[in-house]
């Protein structure tokens, strides 16, 4: 069997006393067996609804959704032998017991032999370099050495999909990159196995993933390798803009001709304007528009398109204002 | 594809579960102090009522039985019935409930691993408030009390598994109403009176707790001179349907009110 | 002016907190039953005991009334001191919210009064309907119109803040533990058996009685019964004068006031040190 995971007009509604919330309006996905696929979204587009879907925590309001082969609905006590999944942020377990007899205890419960399951733990914590830390008290951790221990709890039981839901959030640079690399390490060891993640990072999507699902609002806007993605947008040229902050210049640039698409975001004190141009004529009428607003320019820079440009294109604005109300 | 067998998750998950709980116990030793002064506190307070309305010494026998009881109730509510509660606070719910293990394999793992406390709590109660006032029991009734004692514990457990499916259900709601049931469960079960006082109606409504009749029988065989509810015989007949009865209505609920979680996103939504 | 603006607003937030948090978990029917059902349960406990022994034997009405009477303001300790005690630990544990209010310029105690208020609020109901009920059902001699009002009011006002201020320190005290579950049910376990709210102090063994005097609940269980019931009430201290037993009650709130202070000061700079304002055990 070649198909990991396939939902087919999968849709999840939330229901409370005043209102509706569509979650997912209607999925339709397929992840081949060996695959890293990456689903991608601001917050609130439905990323973790559909992983709780595929993990049998949640029922789905209508469609239907198989994993493995298994329809998560109705064979689910079969499916959960072969599954694992990784929150970011996780702060699960009991803080006074030690590292190892933590990732005992949730190995008991998929049934696995404890001498297996210590030998096993032994050898993730070495990976993943928390030996030292194995008799430490998880209360004690810090929370990248806490992620990387709620990584090998995915991992002791040897899952046939793992599920990693925003696995590097709030990890700093070295934390996230050391997950990411025992990601890839985990997946070269067998080629049967599948890794779903999802995650509002652009840069760790392109970086892991062989095909990526770009989800807004419930909905999957566009399918492909991160390079197919890039092509949509690689017949513009990208141009990064650093402007002092002043009065509201965005939807101006957008209306100037041949700009595609532009986005911004604000750092340290400075507006950064990625703008999507069918051609580089365009730059005139961008240019024009930056001296009526009386903005200083700090930086101007062409570059070549990422996941985020995509994204942009795609779906009409940047990761940021998608995720403001 | 083959996997461990559902009997063998099902008690690694038991032994497992209750392994925190266990290890609790020795790495943080305050629970002695709560675990063992609050019921005794609770009882001596009870004592010393009876003692100013000048009540026969056996009544000072019913508070410290109903004491020993208390504190396996108080386990069933609070390491049982509500644990779900503070289980899916913490994120863990949704790892038990994802794993190919069965609920009430988490439920007993949690219910044994407190055992241990709890005993200690009972033996406490009893040893201490029997000394302290100068109770004396039969010991002619002690061998048939300990086995109606053991099968009102796994009555109760049965129970606490029914109740924690319910709070499955429940949030914030749950650990309320658990601190709501506690008072009006102590007076339907006669925890400090005998339950014939009640009346045949409500002693009848409060016998449906496990607690009522275990505690009534064992009573009736240590504390000459009580004044019985109903023949021990029936009492240990009524226990022993309860046990099967809630075992077989807490597996059903277990399931249909998990299903009922999965549509409506309560394994997954932390509410405070 | 300011400075008291931003104080008064803290306080208003914090009763506003601790009144939602005590109050909207359910639907308020469930809210009202629970209300009513517990402090009820926990009446009717005592009430058959008493039956259990006296019966309606003649002249046992006053021991009843002396109960009932107990019981019902106890409500006030019991929402009063576990309720804010336990509810500094969830604020840590559960709400993780501590350090915000912390660090916040509300200072800790108008933040932890008002949280405490409000608590003492949910007692209130409690109280009247046990009384009501009690007085109606049992045929207490509580009439309504000869209650003695200031004093029950003065006794109360000064109690409660003794209950508020221990709670406070016990808190603190609390929060050194990492699992703290259970202590404030003992705490209040503890000034339950010694402040003559079920049973008159004269019953304990003399060490315990000696250690009650020094409570103020004792002497407010007093005042309450001696203004609902009159002279028919009995009385723990028949030698003393109502006006002997408030001022008994002011010198033992204030002792303990100072007690509260002191532990609540230390126990909150050993906080503090050990970095325990923020800790997450996850027990």
């Amino acid at each position: 069997m070649d198909t990991a995971v396939e939902t087919r007009a999968l849709r999840r509604v939330y229901r409370s006393r005043n209102q509706e919330v569509v979650a997912l309006d209607g999925i339709d996905l397929l992840v081949r067996r060996g695959e890293r696929f990456g689903v991608l979204g601001p917050n609130g587009a439905g990323k973790t609804t559909l992983i709780k879907i595929l993990v049998t925590l949640l029922l789905p309001s209508s469609g239907e959704a198989f994993v493995d082969g298994l329809d998560v609905v109705h064979q689910f006590r079969e499916l959960r032998h072969r599954i694992a999944m990784v929150s970011g942020g996780e702060n699960v377990g009991f803080g006074m017991l030690k590292v190892k007899e933590q990732l005992w205890m949730f190995s008991q419960f998929y049934g696995m032999p404890s001498p297996a399951a210590r030998r096993h733990i032994t050898e993730l914590l070495e990976r993943l370099g928390l030996s030292e830390a194995a008799d430490r008290r998880v209360s004690a951790l810090s929370s990248g050495m806490r992620q990387k221990m709620n990584l090998i709890r995915g991992l002791i039981t040897n899952p046939r999909i793992l599920f990693l839901d925003e696995p590097t959030v709030a990890l700093d640079v070295g934390a996230a990159r050391d997950v990411r690399d025992e990601v890839r390490r985990w997946m070269a060891e067998d080629p049967s196995r599948t890794v779903i993640l999802t995650t509002h990072y652009m840069m760790e999507a392109d970086e892991l993933c062989d095909r990526v699902a770009i989800v807004n609002r419930g909905r999957i806007v566009a399918q492909g390798t991160p390079a197919e993605l890039k092509q949509q947008v690689q017949q513009d040229a990208i141009v990064d803009l650093q402007l002092t902050p002043g009065s509201r210049l965005l939807d101006a640039l957008r209306a100037v001709g041949g700009v595609a698409a532009a986005s911004v975001a604000e750092q340290d004190g400075i507006d950064r304007f990625s703008l999507q141009l069918s051609s580089d004529a365009a730059l005139s009428g961008v240019m024009r528009v930056v001296e009526g607003s009386g903005r200083q320019i700090r930086g101007v820079q062409k570059r070549e398109p990422t996941l985020e440009d995509a994204f942009v294109k795609l779906v009409g604005r940047g990761m940021a204002e998608e995720e403001q109300p | 594809m083959r996997h461990p067998s559902a009997l063998r998750i099902f008690l690694k998950t038991i032994a497992a579960r209750a392994y925190p709980r266990v290890v609790a116990s020795f790495r943080n030793r305050t629970w002695v102090v709560t675990e063992t002064l609050l019921p005794l506190i609770g009882t001596i307070a009870m004592i010393y009522v009876y003692r100013a309305l000048h009540a026969p010494a056996r009544y000072l026998g019913f508070v410290v039985l109903g004491g020993v009881l208390l504190a396996f109730w108080q386990n069933v509510i609070w390491a049982m019935a509500t644990q779900f509660f503070w289980d899916r606070g913490a994120g863990n719910l949704e790892l038990f409930a994802m794993a190919p293990t069965s609920l009430a394999a988490i439920l007993l793992g949690m219910a044994f691993g407190g055992a241990y406390v709890s005993l200690t709590r009972s033996v406490a109660v009893l040893l201490v408030a029997s000394i302290l006032f100068g109770i004396s029991y039969s010991t002619a009734g002690l061998l048939p009390a300990l086995g109606i004692f053991v099968l009102t514990i796994c009555a109760l457990y049965c129970l606490g598994m029914l109740l924690a499916s319910l709070f499955l259900f429940y949030q914030r709601e749950a650990w309320q109403l658990a601190d709501a049931m506690q008072e009006p469960i102590y007076f339907l079960s006669g925890f400090y009176f005998p339950v014939r006082s009640l009346g045949a109606v409500v002693g009848g409504v409060g016998s449906l707790i496990p607690l009522t009749l275990g505690l009534d029988a064992i009573r009736q065989l240590v504390l000459p001179g009580t004044t019985q509810f109903i023949p021990i015989r029936w009492e240990v007949l009524a226990i022993v349907v309860q046990i099967a009865g809630y075992a077989l209505l807490s597996q059903v609920s277990l399931r249909y009110l998990e299903r009922r979680a999965r549509e409506d996103a309560r394994l997954i939504l932390r509410s405070t | 002016m300011s400075a008291a603006i931003a104080q008064w607003r803290g306080f208003k937030a914090a009763t506003r907190l601790g009144w939602e948090i005590s109050s909207n978990w359910t639907r308020p029917l469930v809210f009202v039953l629970y209300s009513v059902l517990r402090p009820l349960s926990a009446a009717f406990i005592l009430v058959v005991m008493y039956r259990v022994i006296s019966g309606n034997a003649p002249g046992t009405a006053a021991y009843l009334a002396f109960l009932v009477s107990g019981v019902a303001f106890w409500s006030f300790v019991q929402y009063g001191f576990a309720g804010l005690s336990n509810g500094i630990v969830e604020d840590r544990g559960e709400y993780k919210m501590l350090k915000y209010v912390y660090t916040s310029p509300v200072h800790f105690y108008v933040y932890l009064l008002g949280r405490g208020l409000a608590q003492l609020a949910s007692a209130v109901a409690s109280a009247l309907i046990v009384l009501v009920v009690a007085t109606i059902v049992l045929r207490l001699p509580i009439d309504p119109l000869r209650v003695n009002y200031p004093l029950l009011l003065a006794a109360s006002f000064l109690a409660l803040l003794a209950v508020i201020g221990m709670a406070m320190a016990f808190g603190l005290l609390l929060l050194q533990a990492v699992d703290a579950h259970g202590y404030g049910e003992l705490g209040s376990g503890v000034l339950y058996v010694i402040s003559g709210a079920i049973f008159p102090i004269g019953v304990l063994p003399g060490i315990l009685a000696t250690i009650a005097s020094f409570s103020p609940l004792v002497y407010w269980m007093e005042l309450i019964r001696r203004s609902l019931l009159g002279p028919a009430t009995i009385r723990m201290f028949p030698a003393l004068s109502d006006g002997d037993v408030m001022l008994r009650l002011l010198v033992s709130t204030i002792g303990t006031l100072i007690v509260a202070h002191l532990v609540f000061t230390w126990a909150d700079r050993l906080a503090r040190r050990k970095g325990l304002i923020d800790m997450e055990s996850n027990w």
